[in-house]
């Protein structure tokens, strides 16, 4: 079987690609090639050498001919183009987002090309198996304070009083901002605010059963230095933090968007973000000054008005491509290792192994089954 | 171990600890496990504590047979949660692949037993990814079989808890890692999500979390200020110098009388240790799964505290060693499902001289948590 790995073309702040040692563990499972996009790691500075002295089977190639090949993994999925140039029978791993693509499933099975969703495998509790939670709260946060100590008028200053974060929601992602808010977002930066007998940082956290409390709500907002949107709502139509509260913020108070729901005002209903008025950003942009022209760019039906430094990125994790590439490599590691070892006709979603079974319920043909019954 | 046509034999023997520790592993982990060629020894009345019988893993399949506590050590793998006690170890033969809670970081003594017996031990506490996270944990039990039993502790000290003219309720929580980080979302929901609701719907606010790490723990004014606000105080903290309270007891006077006190670490008193240990919060019992809330009248304080140590200070306290071990069905299913793909690998190559560290991905796991590859300087999992 021959892998190809493409570069993602999408903003050029992008600059992810699958690490070296995925690429060694695939020639350990016994690939009989691995083609890789010209140009592959030179977004994290990896010479084309790293890669090629893995094997004798690894080699540079053309975007089309990487998708030549038995099977092809991506992280973030490719262009409709790029999916057509995919032969009938071979086999994309990337995160292909199932429930909410519809249209994506019709054109693989017209193709005939079977997939894994990377962001359906899942373990027999319904755990996410491939997913980087951890990077979305430390890397915001971390950028969140960068504009901190930019702003505020005494962050290293001993005498100033702790540093006060608002944390909406307390699920996987609120959790990781939490731990990251009480570091500065910056385990060096911390260490060095000890070492200074700086104040800390006191993280609160609210969820939807105190968000709806508006008195509450402004005296909160009023002591927040850092405001954190890491709520999963239910109803995204409605925002946790309508603009107008913003004005209760301090004027140098930033807020930052770990959810990344974007503005739909076009659904039915329509989408707004939690933190209403917060441009919605990526790789290539995520800190919004108040004067930036993103804000005026939101859809009429937003308001604006209130303003405060903000942070939004639609992939968090990829701030940091290498540690992020890290952590997706050993993840995605053994279900390579099985596609190349077990086709997917022969998987066993009830009795098969573990890795086995969660990779089943990533594949397009289970899920197929599912919503046809 | 394992010969080319050697059928590996696997032992699930009960835990013999204190009378409420009702865990044992569940059939779907057998069950998995028997697809391989192996047989499952299972001692007697294993998961009666669950209201589990025999028969429900005998039915498994011929694969598995129910035998005595000593049979079930005799195999070439014995599983079980935590950490048999030392009579039970002798019944470990050579060789054989023991897997449970050894944590060897902090158990010097156990680790030279094991080797000198020549036990291939695996411990669970030690098995971690590449990232270093474990894999085998149930941090999230742990904060949330907490806060539940401090939720309903604070029921019993402040009847306001159900009226929606109160203000928010206040928890403070020391600690950011693993387990406060679900005890701060545990927290947000009351610890029981159905009580959350029953809140939420009648109207009443909700709950303040306020987490704080090492840099605002060590700050006396701000803490005490923080302590008289605090309905809920939890203590999650992973301290780098056990010898030292965090909060000294005299602190304690500062909480609201309603307040609870609500521990999650099992750091011991180790009055005798060089240095030594004493609790985060001090003056506050260690308990156990037969008896975790303490009233501060309640006589244990004076007996599950050690004399010399100040705990005259006292708030309504909920404190377990094994907090998982209070909803055991819903706990096992958790280390039933991480423990599953590590077994499988374990069953598949013969046991831990199959086990290649440079293997696949869970291979590398056991490979972590195998003694085999394990240096006394090594730090503990994170």
């Amino acid at each position: 079987m021959r892998v190809g790995l493409p570069r993602m073309h999408k903003e050029a702040g992008e600059r992810r690609d699958f690490l070296a040692p995925f690429v060694a563990a695939l020639c350990r499972d016994g690939v009989d090639g691995v083609v890789l996009e010209e140009g592959y790691g030179s977004g994290m500075g990896i010479e084309p050498v790293e890669y090629l002295s893995i094997a004798p089977c690894v080699r540079f190639a053309p975007y089309r001919e990487v998708f030549d090949q038995d099977l092809v993994a991506v992280v973030r999925c490719p262009a409709d183009e790029a999916i057509g140039w995919m032969r009938p029978g071979s086999i994309l791993v990337t995160m292909l987002h199932f429930p909410t693509r519809p249209g994506r499933i019709r054109m693989l099975e017209e193709a005939g090309i079977e997939a894994i969703s990377l962001d359906s495998v899942a373990d027999d509790t319904g755990h996410r198996l491939v997913q980087n939670l951890e990077s979305v709260g430390w890397n915001g946060v971390e950028a969140a304070f960068r504009e901190l100590v930019r702003i505020h008028p005494n962050f290293s200053h001993p005498s100033r009083r702790p540093l006060r974060v608002t944390c909406l929601g307390a699920g996987a992602v609120g959790g990781h901002a939490v731990r990251a808010a009480t570091r500065y977002g910056d385990p060096r930066m911390r260490e060095e605010m000890v070492a200074n007998n700086v104040p800390g940082v006191e993280v609160t956290v609210v969820d939807f059963d105190l968000t709806w409390h508006e008195d509450y709500m402004l005296g909160r907002l009023e002591r927040t230095d850092l405001l954190i949107d890491a709520t999963s709502r239910l109803d995204t139509a409605v925002p946790v933090i309508p603009n107008r509260w913003i004005a209760a913020l301090p004027e140098d108070a930033v807020v930052l968007d770990l959810s990344s729901d974007p503005y739909l005002p076009n659904a039915d209903p329509p989408m707004v973000k939690g933190i209403e008025g917060v441009p919605h950003g990526d790789l290539d942009r995520y800190v919004f000054p108040i004067d930036d022209p993103a804000w005026d760019a939101q859809p009429p039906a937003v308001d604006t008005t209130n303003r405060r430094q903000a942070l939004s990125c639609y992939a968090w994790p990829g701030i940091h491509p290498k540690s992020c590439m890290e952590v997706y490599g050993s993840q995605i590691e053994p279900l390579m290792t099985l596609l190349l070892t077990t086709p997917i006709a022969r998987w066993d979603e009830r009795s098969g192994p573990h890795d086995m079974r969660a990779a089943a319920r990533g594949a397009l043909a289970r899920w197929r089954t599912t919503i046809t019954g | 171990m394992a010969d080319d046509d050697h059928r590996m034999t696997v032992g699930f023997p009960r835990m013999r600890k204190e009378p409420a520790e009702r865990r044992d592993f569940l059939p779907p982990l057998l069950a998995r496990l028997a697809l391989h060629d192996t047989e499952i020894v299972v001692e007697h009345g294993v998961g009666g504590g669950m209201g589990l019988s025999d028969e429900d893993y005998s039915s498994i399949g011929p694969a598995v047979r129910i035998a005595s506590h000593g049979e079930a050590f005799e195999q070439d793998i014995v599983v079980v949660l935590r950490c048999p006690d030392l009579d039970e170890l002798d019944l470990v033969p050579s060789g054989t692949a023991l897997v449970s809670m050894l944590h060897f970081p902090t158990r010097p003594e156990r680790v030279v037993r094991l080797r000198r017996a020549g036990v291939e031990a695996i411990a669970l506490d030690c098995i971690t990814d590449d990232a270093g996270h474990r894999l085998v944990e149930d941090s999230r039990a742990v904060a949330w079989n907490a806060l539940e039993a401090g939720f309903d502790a604070l029921e019993r000290t402040y009847p306001l808890l159900d009226d929606p003219g109160r203000p928010p309720i206040h928890v403070t929580v020391m600690g950011a890692g693993a387990i406060g980080r679900n005890a701060v979302e545990a927290a947000t929901k009351y610890g029981r999500t159905d009580r959350a609701a029953r809140l939420f719907a009648a109207g009443v606010p909700g709950v303040e979390v306020v987490t704080i790490g090492r840099n605002l723990t060590a700050d006396q004014r701000y803490i005490e200020e923080r302590l008289r606000l605090t309905d809920v105080l939890v203590d999650a903290t992973q301290r780098s110098d056990p010898s030292r309270p965090i909060v000294p007891n005299e602190w304690l006077g500062l909480l609201p009388e309603h307040a609870v006190i609500c521990d999650c670490v099992v750091d011991p008193y180790q009055l005798d240790a060089e240095p030594p240990t004493v609790r985060g919060i001090e003056g506050i019992p260690q308990g156990n799964l037969d008896r975790y809330v303490f009233p501060p009248d309640d006589p244990a304080w004076d007996d599950a505290v050690p004399g010399g140590v100040a705990h005259e200070h006292r708030r309504m306290t909920v404190s377990c060693y094994s907090w998982p071990g209070v909803h055991p069905r819903a706990c096992m299913e958790v280390y039933g499902g991480q423990l599953a793909p590590l077994l499988e690998t374990l069953v598949e190559r013969g046991g831990m001289p199959g086990v290649r560290p440079d293997g696949d991905y869970h291979e590398r796991a056991l490979a972590r948590g195998s003694l085999r590859d394990w240096r006394p300087s090594e730090s503990p999992a994170r």
